[in-house]
């Protein structure tokens, strides 16, 4: 070193020493208490100390040092200078709210961070956090799950507590029974609804509360779509029969489509139906089917094939014998051809074995269908009948009922007719809806009830509620309803049961499902609708499977599919 | 005016269509009409109104290769100016009803391979053309014929905007066509033909020209599906015969067509007849025209809310009967203002149309139209760009034709 720099360093040396300039700290550092754990609004058993040093890491002795609770709603008790060592200490009590707390210390520009993690208190409360009031049909299990919060004196969470679910007896299940509460101090379960309409509780207990929370919803009646199976676009999907879990489903050219919807045969169910196989008749243009079932012998499948007609003057179409004793090997065995005539659909006194048809401009044609069936039906007919008369008859659909046939005429309405055996004379009824063409029919409860198609002189927007005289069968108009929003009322049927009307509508806003209780048959009440967009669905018919009732309908044309409902809930 | 000021032909030395030599050529045309049509001929008894653009196209020609390679484009713009429909008497087809439908956006897009054996088989014409355009059957289009609105037979004497597939061979003064196509119609502007359906329909059409200016043509075609795009709707079997005359009368340019036209449907269910006759005459700036028609169609179910819309596709029967329409048309044309290739030309006709039920149903015109008889008032402007003179659906491979030089717009000479 040189000598001449010696005076200088010792110099600064002496002035080092100066007290009244203290010396500035370069770094603080946390030296203990740090990244503690514990219940929230606890004192920390640890105190949380800092040292604050000069470069060089000398601690300086008396600097102030600024303590300050950053998160977490806490508190420190802290000396606010360094002792000899640098260091200076506090005492933190955590703040009421679970997870992560901090306190900032500051000391001349510099600053460190301690962290605490806060654990929730003992649980103190718990409450319905969700699901509670749901509505939904009767045996569904509800969208969202019920769910009970546990929480602490301080709010916070608090998982890991036991709670205990229990659907009131009759009224459903829960999935599961018992569960703890997760991190989120939320515990849950799924409710399934019980069988009957009305409000099902559900209870939930935490144990070490000794709570009891109550979660009510309520089965209601509704519509809930289980399967929709995609048609062929060969013109669709025009009419569905459903019998004993086998759905025939009228898909135009391409065929009559056999599905196991529940019969056991494929496995398959309503909301999974298994294609048996697909058999096409002669012609195509697979409208509707009847299966001939008397018990022993439901060899017989009728299908309806509708040709191209025009409205109250012709039509095409004959009725195909499609054996199926072996519905994976169906094969066609004979037709019924109409001069000048088509078919449309069926209606079958299965104990006599007389199939009733509605045969548009020819009226309702009525053929002997016992015994085996084989090629040309021609001598088959037992009768022919258009009630209407030449150029006042295009009959959509018959059923019997009561010992009458009812027929349902596009121009001169509902009639009554007599058959004796099968043959066929008019009863009573006839040119009664003048302003509207009507289209399907069904008779149930003493009360007929029928659609209406198109656009008359007013449209096609209207069922038509026909009281049936008790003694003699005469119907008699006692109500419309009428609904805005569609076109055409295209299918009518009223549940085994009597107690639920459904009619298929299509063209408008409003076209879809429409169902109405017949609690007062000859009034009935709005109980839902199940909107299909497009065009809407064509036909509709019920299907009683498993103790479940279900829809079928047509969702036609132009993107056609087999629409299934699970409307068991609406017939209750 | 020199028509062929509006050709844009790459030669500059030759008119194109003539380029003869090997050079490529292209021909931009176009043209549209403004209108105002009145009418009673509208469900419910009213009378109706309404101003519109119709026909707004333009259409681009090509020829390369000597005209061994042709290119017949026409782009469509009704879809965006009468998106609706148009109110024409009679009209229907492709779900409208007492409108016409606007058409395609592209209405043609053809390539057509000319004269193929060349020199091989002598004089006679063997071409081939695949593209979207017109199917080889019935008469021209209406849009190049002197009425402003569309004659009701529009469906029964054409097949047009299909994926479309023709060979034509031309021997002389005779024309065999023969065309296989999709059978599916268009269902609005934007849609092109359903291309897995291309080659379930035919047609076959036969022409000649025994005499300078007259052609006459008789023609078959079976329409697999066409109201039901996805090909399980009822089949069309349809013929058309006609002649059409062309020629100058005392110096003055005259045209008249007479056709006829049948189309069975659904196995002979439906059979629907058409007549017509119609003609002009060209007198200086002036051309009154003439159209006489009548017609069948079928009555299918309105749309509810919609009275000049049905189904479609229908569902189960939804004819309602057949009617026949029988309609007069008179007009006249004048041609107002002419600059180069283009050309306005204000026309006003006048229609009187006659409605009857043919055959059962439950369709009763009195009481759906409220009258029988109605009357239709159109005036507009046609503005031309170089189209007069264009006929529409031909790609016969021969050498593409200049247009005629008769002062008289769409009088066309033979393709």
């Amino acid at each position: 070193m040189s000598r001449r720099v010696l005076p200088f360093l010792l110099g600064g040396l002496l002035a080092g020493c100066d007290h009244t300039t203290p010396l500035v700290p370069t770094n603080v550092a946390a030296t203990s208490g740090d990244a503690q754990t514990d219940t929230v609004a606890r004192v920390l058993p640890a105190p949380l100390v800092v040292t604050v040093m000069v470069e060089g890491g000398n601690p300086v002795v008396g600097a102030p040092v600024v303590w300050a609770v950053q998160s977490g709603g806490g508190s420190v008790t802290a000396a606010t200078v360094t002792d000899a060592a640098g260091q200076a200490s506090a005492t933190w009590t955590l703040g009421p709210i679970a997870g992560a707390q901090s306190v900032h210390v500051t000391a001349s520009g510099r600053s460190v961070t301690f962290t605490a993690t806060a654990l929730p208190d003992a649980p103190t409360q718990a409450s319905k956090n969700a699901g509670d009031k749901q509505n939904a049909a009767p045996g569904a299990a509800l969208p969202v799950p019920y769910a009970v919060l546990v929480r602490d004196q301080y709010g916070n969470p608090v998982p890991g507590v036991t709670v205990n679910w229990a659907a009131a007896a009759g009224q459903g299940s829960v999935s599961p029974a018992a569960g703890v509460t997760g991190a989120g101090g939320v515990a849950t379960t799924v409710h399934t609804l019980g069988p009957t309409l009305g409000a099902d509780t559900v209870t939930a207990t935490v144990p070490v509360l000794a709570v009891t929370l109550t979660f009510v919803s309520t089965g209601l009646r509704q519509a809930i779509l289980v399967a929709t199976v995609p048609i062929a676009p060969n013109y669709g999907i025009h009419d569905t029969f459903v019998r004993n879990g086998i759905a025939f489903v009228c898909a135009w050219n391409t065929g009559v489509m056999i599905f196991d919807v529940g019969s056991g045969a494929r496995g398959g169910s309503p909301s999974n139906p298994q294609l048996i196989t697909t058999i096409a008749t002669a012609g195509g243009e697979t409208h509707n089917a009847w299966w001939f079932w008397n018990g022993a012998s439901k060899q017989y499948l009728f299908v309806g094939q509708e040709g191209a007609g025009t409205i109250g003057s012709s039509s095409q179409g004959d009725i195909h014998v499609v054996d199926v004793s072996n519905l994976a090997s169906p094969f066609e065995v004979g037709s019924f051809q109409l001069t000048g005539a088509g078919t449309h659909n069926f209606w079958m006194d299965e104990p006599n074995r007389i199939l009733y048809a509605a045969y548009y401009n020819a009226g309702v044609v009525a053929l002997n269908v016992s015994g085996t069936l084989s090629g040309s039906l021609s001598a088959r007919g037992i009768d022919t009948l258009a009630p209407g008369g030449p150029g006042n008859t295009y009959t959509w659909g018959v059923q019997l009922y009561n010992g009458s046939l009812y027929a349902i005429d596009m121009l001169s309405g509902l009639w009554q007719l007599n058959t004796a055996n099968g043959l066929l004379s008019v009863a009573a009824g006839g040119n009664n809806v003048p302003e509207r063409y009507s289209s399907d029919l069904w008779v149930a409860n003493g009360y007929a009830y029928t659609g209406t198609w198109g656009t008359r002189s007013a449209p096609g927007n209207a069922v038509k509620v026909w009281q049936l005289n008790p003694t003699t069968g005469a119907p008699t108009l006692v109500d419309s309803i009428i609904t805005s929003g569609i076109g055409t009322v295209s299918d009518v049927e009223v549940s085994s049961n009597g107690k639920l009307l459904m009619f298929s509508a299509e063209y408008g806003p409003n076209a879809g499902f429409h169902f109405y209780s017949l609690a007062d048959p000859a009034h009935p009440t709005f109980l839902y609708k199940y909107p299909v967009g497009g065009n809407g669905v064509h036909t509709a018919t019920f299907g009683y499977i498993g103790g479940g009732v279900y829809a079928f309908g047509a969702k036609d044309p132009t993107s056609p599919a087999l629409l299934i409902l699970d409307v068991t809930s609406l017939t209750q | 005016m020199p028509r062929r000021l509006a050709i844009l032909c790459l030669s500059a030395t030759m008119p194109l269509g003539l380029c003869a030599a090997q050079r490529p050529s292209l021909r931009f045309s176009g043209q549209a009409i403004a209108l105002l049509t009145t009418t009673n001929a509208v469900p419910g008894g009213a009378t109706l109104t309404e101003g519109r653009l119709v026909q707004p196209v333009l259409m681009l020609e090509g020829a390369a290769l000597g005209d061994h390679l042709q290119l017949h484009a026409m782009g469509d713009f009704e879809g965006w100016t009468i998106q609706h429909g148009q109110l024409a008497t009679g009209a229907y087809g492709e779900g409208y009803y007492d409108r016409r439908h606007p058409h395609t956006y592209v209405h043609e897009l053809m390539f057509t391979g000319g004269d193929l054996l060349g020199r091989w088989d002598g004089d006679v014409v063997v071409s081939l053309s695949a593209g979207k355009g017109f199917a080889p059957f019935g008469t021209d289009d209406p849009m190049s014929r002197p009425p402003m609105l569309y004659p009701a037979n529009h469906h029964l004497a054409q097949i047009l905007e299909r994926a479309v597939a023709v060979t034509a061979i031309t021997a002389g003064k005779v024309t065999l066509e023969g065309g296989t196509f999709n059978g599916d119609e268009p269902e609005y502007p934007s849609q092109w033909p359903k291309w897995n359906r291309f080659g379930d329909s035919w047609a076959l059409r036969a022409s000649g020209r025994p005499v300078s200016g007259l052609e006459a043509q008789v023609s078959r075609a079976h329409v697999h599906s066409p109201e039901h795009r996805q090909g399980a709707g009822t089949d069309q079997e349809k013929w058309s015969a006609s002649a059409r005359w062309e020629r100058a009368v005392a110096g003055r340019p005259a045209y008249a067509l007479a056709e006829w036209a049948r189309t069975a449907e659904a196995g002979g269910a439906y059979l629907l007849h058409s007549a017509l006759v119609e003609g002009a005459y060209g007198l200086g700036r002036y051309r009154p025209y003439f159209r006489l028609e009548r017609t069948d169609r079928t009555e299918d179910q309105r749309v509810f809310g919609e009275p000049f819309r049905s189904v479609r596709p229908h569902l189960d029967s939804s004819i309602l009967g057949i009617t026949r329409w029988t309609i007069s048309t008179l007009g006249a044309q004048v041609r107002a203002w002419r600059r180069g290739a283009v050309a306005f030309s204000p026309t006003a006709e006048v229609a009187f149309a006659n409605v009857a039920k043919v055959g059962g149903g439950v369709f009763d015109p009195q009481v759906f139209y409220g009258r029988t008889s109605f009357a239709t008032l159109t005036v507009g402007i046609r503005a031309d760009w170089g189209m007069g003179g264009h006929r529409m659906g031909y790609y016969r491979g021969t050498p593409m034709a200049e247009p005629m030089t008769m002062p008289m717009d769409h009088q066309h000479p033979e393709p």
